[in-house]
């Protein structure tokens, strides 16, 4: 029998990139596999939010920020979007792999521990902007896009991506049961997202509850969005920007670790 | 000729747990294996056998000791080393919702196997394993004896140098585990090394020339599969004697 030597090439000076590039094309797969729960379902939150938000109470409300109502909140609305969707591809894949013992696929197979973080977050991001462009046709439809930073735009878009994705993986690694799954996304991830200014202004709370919310730092994630659309910043760019490129910093130095350490993963 | 043996395990230790609850699961084994050898790894459930495989294969970190692949470190150079192993595991720990083709796919890609060659390579052992009406069927949807065909190829993806397979013909009827014995002792024959764990004794008499038995993670007897079967013996009753001194030492 002749033994393959491809993959020979895989030492640790090589990066496996026709490994991660499957890690991204089975998640592909597994999106459009239950595509009802990862595609339609956001899709049909985002177009309610629009409607509802934009359309119905949009059109008692003049402007916000100088801008009609709905373009002011259409860039939360598909934050929310990519954050759910992130958040539960990165959370459900390794906690599935973890269940079935899937996850002895990738550690048998090279790996790195940094190439097993790239290949689950990149998989998640995949799904967040799958999900991100079908509701920007939405928003097109609903006339309610603008995008005055495209690349910006793109940034942000996969920094919060990888944030909640690593977030995801960490949840996936620590939850016991499918409940715990769900855990950080009902206690901390809605609550702070929807408080984040999503659907108002700052400038409408009292002096109070604005204080309060320039500590969320789901206000800067929605203001990065909405700023590189929009063009429109209600905080601190460079906080936002800070907060962003840290958080994606320490999460992935705690996950990569944590896949090192082999912690739940391994037997 | 080959510079190194395929598997050499030096002073193997393994303990699961930390602080008061740890167990020694892999106790100070020893062990090479030439190239070219099918070797048998007997055991009781739960005497470390899995452990073993789990060391060699990435699933597991040893505690302390050496695991050497053709010469690689298991644990210094881990993505080489796991190059050269493939695992057909006793668990079915897959994608139970993808099809056999898609599995073969996804493991040759984590593999680093570039997309026509892995093509080839799945049309290949869809063929050898008799999978071809199967091959787009959801794993769940597959009776036992051919998920366990799916899992062999899945192993053999990448064409290891070492095969390590876990009671792979455990729910395989007796005309397809013929079948597959014919296989293993082909590709074998070709210079792939095999490690087969199995419960059937008469399959690791028939397949293996080598053998070992681990019980309480030490290995208790190791040699030729004549030097177990000499006066007449079959396998299973040097087995059984084996480790039932092994049990009485134990008490």
């Amino acid at each position: 029998m002749e033994h393959n030597n491809t993959q020979n090439q895989l030492d640790s000076k090589h990066t496996n990139w026709i490994g991660l590039f499957t890690m991204f094309r089975r998640e592909v797969k597994r999106t459009f596999r239950v595509a009802i729960q990862t595609l339609v379902a956001p899709v049909i939150s985002a177009t309610l939010y629009i409607f509802i938000f934009g359309m119905v109470i949009g059109s008692q409300i003049t402007e916000v920020s100088g801008v009609p109502y709905i373009t002011f909140v259409f860039p939360g609305i598909l934050m929310l979007a990519v954050i759910n969707s992130s958040f539960a591809s990165a959370s459900s894949a390794l906690y599935f792999m973890r269940f079935t013992r899937g996850i002895e696929e990738i550690l048998i197979t090279p790996f790195s521990y940094l190439e097993m973080l790239i290949g689950f977050v990149g998989s998640a991001i995949t799904r967040a902007v799958i999900v991100a462009f079908l509701i920007l046709g939405v928003g097109f439809a609903f006339g309610a896009i603008s995008l005055t930073h495209p690349i910006l735009f793109t940034l942000y878009i996969a920094g919060i991506a990888s944030i909640f994705a690593m977030l995801g993986i960490l949840v996936a690694l620590w939850a016991e049961s499918f409940e715990q799954l769900q855990v950080l996304n009902t206690f901390v991830i809605t609550p702070l997202t929807y408080l984040g200014g999503i659907f108002y202004s700052i400038n409408f709370l009292p002096d109070l509850a604005k204080n309060l919310t320039e500590l969320n730092p789901f206000f800067y994630f929605t203001d990065a969005v909405r700023s590189s659309m929009i063009g429109i910043s209600e905080a601190n760019s460079l906080i936002g920007t800070i907060l962003i490129v840290s958080l994606i910093i320490a999460l992935g130095l705690l996950v990569t670790t944590l896949f090192k350490k082999g912690w739940k993963i391994r037997a | 000729m080959y510079s190194q043996p395929i598997l050499e395990i030096k002073d193997l230790v393994k303990i699961y747990g930390k602080g008061t609850k740890t167990k020694l699961a892999v106790d100070h084994i020893s062990l090479t294996i030439p190239h070219g050898s099918f070797f048998g790894l007997l055991g009781p459930n739960g005497a470390g056998k899995s452990t073993l495989i789990h060391c060699i294969t990435g699933i597991a970190e040893p505690t302390g000791g050496q695991i050497l692949v053709d010469g690689t470190d298991v644990v210094k150079e881990y993505k080489l080393a796991r190059t050269k192993v493939g695992l057909s595991p006793q668990e079915f720990n897959v994608d139970i919702f993808s099809t056999a083709e898609e599995l073969m796919d996804f493991m040759g890609g984590y593999y680093g196997i570039g997309s026509e060659e892995r093509k080839s390579r799945i049309d290949e052992l869809i063929k050898r394993f008799g999978l071809e009406e199967h091959r787009k069927v959801p794993f769940q949807k597959l009776s036992g004896g051919l998920k366990r065909r799916t899992m062999l190829g899945r192993a053999l993806i990448h064409t290891p140098k070492l095969l390590i397979l876990d009671e792979p013909t455990a729910g395989v009827d007796i005309k397809q585990r013929h079948d597959l014995w014919s296989y293993l002792q082909e590709i074998n024959s070709l210079g792939t090394t095999i490690i087969l764990t199995s419960h059937y004794l008469e399959e690791v008499q028939h397949l293996c020339n080598e053998i070992a038995i681990i019980n309480h993670g030490k290995i208790i007897a190791g040699g030729t599969k004549e030097e177990f079967t000499k006066n007449g013996k079959s396998l299973e009753q040097a087995y059984l004697e084996i480790t039932k001194e092994s049990e009485t030492e134990q008490k």
